[in-house]
């Protein structure tokens, strides 16, 4: 199993180099300037600012200068903000959008696996129905709409949670739903159509007949085998939730990194564009591992070799 | 993305019902009688005076950095700030300031000297400040900050035997001989990549050059040219280029607020990065306030500064200034009591202010920025001045502001807003599409021979494109018209205005200081900012001309005569000048609505009772003094 986990990380390096040099290009040709704006700027002092950020060298030496960077951990620095590096920027808003994820995660995991177990133990009832209505509104619903809605409720109506922000777990509730309720529907819907495929599966009538509780039948032999298409699900939501929470980190104006991801690349901030970019693939990468390392956990059919 | 604002405002139609005071939200003070919130919308590019090119550094600079002169509050006019008093010669070129006695929020004396450090460090190329043109006006200012090189020893030398000289080593762009100094000062004409081995060459051919019988002496300037120099520690001497009648507007100018220069020094001793001073743990500062937490794009807080030399009028203890872009949160956190006010970088959708215009805490007023259409003068048909006026002629920009903008922008087609530093502006008539007719007549177009479709560029944006489809209706139904219109990315969209590849494209011009020459100077020939290849040598003389006239109303003359030339060749089509709309609670006292939507906490207060009392009666220290007329008005 560590053997398997160790070539696994090997295997992405490369994966990883690929993106990173695909994306540093691709950035770069994007018209205009990270130092472009309204009013122009005199022409020595754009020599003096390229030559700080290394912008003057040909592009090879750059992508090469970044790559040696990048060994070091060191993501370079940010245009926009002169005074800072991408890691300090990343470091500051990482914990922020770490717990915003924890919340959405915690709430979409426990509302989508109630629900998927009750709309699969109840099949075709009323129950399953209106459970599964009410998921798909989760999952149309986007989060521009559901956020506000969640605002003029509980923060302008019942002024029981501050409307934006941040500052403590009261900040973490609205976000934390708004972004969790798309991935809590799409995940009931997973639990529910996984337990029906192992409903009917040898195990779980030996388990039947074994006369086991149908409580213990459920939750431990049914959602395990049931849980295994959300769990290939989880793997890239989580890295979305930690990096793509644009809307909702806009919406709440809570001090995460999801902005960056578009404002990086309309500032042309080279390097912190880059930084997300390998924040994202790292993150997405190593969420893919730890599903195929949870495949084992839930399916004892699955061997590492 | 594009439905939330409908939603939004669906929404807010709900909430605006609540409450029936006639306030947006609440209209109690939430955090007490000596602390105010307000928003500044993003996280600030820097809070380095220096270094900051954008509202949000240069607003937090002006509280935390007082510079030799202040804005009126309300004028905007100067008034003394760290200089007492100042004495301008007849000539316009001397200036002489008297400093007050004040120090550092750390306790360190204020000299002249920080003074001439900051406005050296400024012109450095190397600081790398973005708008390090505002010191251009500097004797030798622009000279240091191109890298010009100077070159001593030159005796009797004319400046064509120098000349004769230079050329073969090196093409020129710039040479001025400054008999005083006996020097002559050299910029290299090239790109970005061959002006720096132009001028090295140079530099080495000429370092220790035997010439005429003479050794001439290159080397790059210092800064110890510049045309400011602290004569004692509460003396500052500044020597101009040429007069500049809006010099004491400069130096209110947030990139002319002095830097610490110690602790800067200190830093660089310490081998430590010197961008770090603006940092909470490093920062000092000489204004109404120092920063005592930045909380990276949550929150600055900002402390009163005991040692202000003003510090007796500032009445609020702490700031907390939010970071908060999305307006619709903003609004939201205004209408819950968190913010007294939503700022002066938040921008309001049209579909708000119907429904906001109502309420008593909205203000709005004019701002020193106007909206309008570069045009390319090189290009056809464009480059027909009667096209261009046609073009302007046919736009009805009444109806559009009041229909399409709906914010209560000021429809013009000047390009220097009616009553900027009294100036009477031109009132050019901005509507008639029969003359614009005839004028598209004789350009030689007609039912035969149509004008040729043109293309209209902007940046993408809502409100950029719901007047281009306006502007493209109106040109389509008065003159006939086909235009395209395209929208670009904005760094997309600077690039093409750069490499001016567009017939017509979107842009605002905010003015830097109330005069009209912050407007006009846009159009001179060699203004890097001028997109429209347009140059008139008629304007640029007349331009030069006012701000050597020492009479104001005179100048003022000028400038007009200077417009009427841009009235007649419209190198750009202005379309509005912009409005500013904020809400602002009604105790929070002492916040000027000015024509730079500039905002000054020094002057703000929390007044707990404010719906028993009128705030005239209750402001024991309120704003300055009027110098002249007030424009703006007080809540």
């Amino acid at each position: 199993m560590l053997g398997f986990v160790i070539r696994r990380i090997l295997g992405l390096i490369p994966t990883l180099l690929v993106i990173v040099v695909a994306s540093f290009l691709v950035v770069r040709l994007a018209p205009g300037s990270p130092f472009s704006s309204e009013r122009g700027i005199p022409p020595e002092v754009l020599v003096e600012l390229n030559a700080k950020y290394g912008f003057d060298l040909p592009l090879h030496e750059q992508l090469l200068r970044y790559l040696g960077g990048l060994l070091h951990g060191d993501l370079g620095l940010s245009t926009k903000y002169p005074q800072r590096s991408v890691n300090e920027i990343i470091g500051l808003g990482f914990p922020a959008t770490l717990q915003l994820t924890a919340v959405a995660l915690s709430w979409a995991l426990a509302i989508g696996i109630i629900a998927g177990v009750m709309g699969a133990v109840r099949q075709n009832t009323a129950w399953d129905h209106g459970l599964m209505t009410f998921a798909m509104l989760g999952i149309s619903v986007p989060s521009f709409v559901l956020g506000p809605l969640l605002v003029l409720i509980f923060a302008l109506t019942v002024y029981a949670l501050p409307p934006g922000g941040w500052g403590g777990l009261r900040h973490l509730v609205l976000p934390g739903i708004t972004l969790g309720s798309y991935y809590a529907a799409y995940i009931a819907r997973l639990t529910r159509a996984g337990m029906l495929e192992v409903v009917h599966a040898d195990y779980i009538r030996m388990a039947r007949a074994k006369g086991l509780s149908e409580t213990m039948i459920v939750w431990r032999h049914m959602l395990r085998g049931g849980l295994t298409p959300v769990v290939t699900f989880l793997g890239p939501a989580v890295a979305n939730m930690l990096v793509l929470s644009v809307v909702v980190e806009k919406i709440f104006a809570t001090p995460g990194i999801g902005p960056y991801f578009v404002d990086a690349a309309f500032n042309r901030d080279y390097f912190l564009v880059m930084g997300i970019v390998v924040l994202y693939s790292v993150v997405l990468l190593l969420m893919n591992l730890v599903v195929d390392v949870m495949y084992g956990l839930l399916d004892p059919r699955i061997r590492y070799e | 993305m594009r439905l939330t604002p409908l939603l939004l405002a669906g929404l807010s139609v709900v909430s605006c019902t609540r409450g029936g005071n006639g306030y947006y939200g609440a209209t109690q003070p939430k955090h007490g009688a000596d602390e105010a919130w307000s928003n500044l919308a993003s996280e600030p590019e820097t809070i380095d005076p220096g270094k900051a090119a954008e509202q949000v550094g240069g607003t937090l600079a002006i509280n935390l950095f007082a510079g030799l002169t202040q804005a009126h509050p309300l004028t905007l006019d100067p008034i003394p700030d760290i200089a007492e008093r100042w004495d301008i010669s007849d000539d316009g070129l001397h200036y002489t300031f008297h400093l007050r006695e004040s120090s550092w929020s750390d306790g360190v004396p204020l000299t002249a000297a920080d003074f001439e450090y900051t406005w050296r460090r400024v012109l450095d190329p190397k600081t790398g400040s973005r708008y390090a043109s505002f010191l251009y006006g500097l004797k030798h200012g622009e000279l240091f900050n191109r890298k010009a090189l100077v070159i001593r020893g030159l005796g009797s030398a004319s400046e064509a035997e120098l000349r004769a000289l230079i050329e073969p080593l090196a093409p020129l762009d710039v040479l001025r001989l400054d008999p005083a100094l006996d020097a002559a000062f050299v910029i290299v004409k090239g790109d970005d990549e061959t002006r720096p081995k132009l001028r090295q060459k140079l530099l080495s051919e000429l370092r220790e050059r035997a010439w005429q019988g003479r050794v001439l002496r290159a080397a790059e300037m210092d800064g110890s040219e510049l045309g400011v120099r602290a004569r004692d520690d509460r003396t500052l001497v500044v020597e101009l280029e040429a007069p500049l009648p809006y010099f004491l507007h400069i130096t209110k100018y947030y990139t002319a607020l002095p830097v610490p220069r110690h602790v800067l020094q200190r830093l660089e001793r310490e081998g430590k990065n010197t961008e770090l001073w603006t940092r909470p743990e490093n920062i000092v500062s000489n204004g109404a306030y120092v920063l005592a937490e930045a909380r990276f794009r949550q929150f600055m807080r900002l402390e009163k500064n005991p040692r202000y030399w003003d510090a007796e009028h500032v009445r609020l203890q702490r700031l907390r200034l939010l970071l908060i872009e999305n307006y619709n949160t903003v609004l939201n956190m205004y209408e819950a009591g968190e913010l007294d006010t939503i700022g002066p970088s938040t921008n309001l959708p049209s579909e708000f202010l119907d429904l906001l215009r109502t309420q008593k805490d909205f203000v709005s007023g004019p701002y020193m920025n106007v909206y309008f259409y570069w045009v390319n003068t090189k290009v056809p048909p464009v480059n027909d001045p009667r096209v261009r006026t046609a073009l302007s002629l046919a736009i009805d920009r009444k109806s559009l502001v009041t229909h399409v903008m709906r914010a209560g922008q000021i429809p013009t087609a000047d390009i220097v807003p009616d009553g900027l530093g009294g100036y009477k502006g031109l009132n050019s008539p901005s509507f008639d599409p029969e003359r614009a007719r005839a004028l598209l007549r004789e350009a030689g177009y007609g039912p035969d021979h149509p004008v040729p479709p043109v293309t209209l560029r902007y940046n993408t944006s809502e409100s950029h494109k719901q007047v281009a489809e306006a502007v493209q209706a109106m040109w389509r139904k008065h003159l006939g018209i086909q235009a395209e219109i395209e929208n670009q990315e904005w760094k997309v969209y600077l690039k093409t205005l750069e490499t001016k590849d567009f017939q017509l494209g979107r842009y605002g011009w905010i003015g830097d200081y109330p005069d009209p020459f912050t407007f006009l100077e846009l159009f001179t020939t060699h203004n890097g900012n001028n997109k429209s290849n347009w140059s008139n040598s008629e304007y640029d003389e007349l331009l030069r001309l006012a701000n050597l006239q020492r009479d104001p109303a005179r100048r003022l003359s000028q400038l007009r005569e200077a417009e009427q030339i841009f009235a007649r060749e419209l190198p750009v089509i202005p379309i509005y000048v912009y409005t500013r709309s904020e809400l602002v609670k009604p105790y929070l006292r002492g916040h000027a609505v000015n024509y730079e939507c500039r905002y000054l906490y020094k002057y703000w207060w929390i007044d707990e009772r404010w719906y028993s009392s009128q705030p005239a009666d209750t402001l024991p220290h309120g704003f300055p003094p009027l110098p002249a007329a007030s424009t703006g008005g007080a809540n």
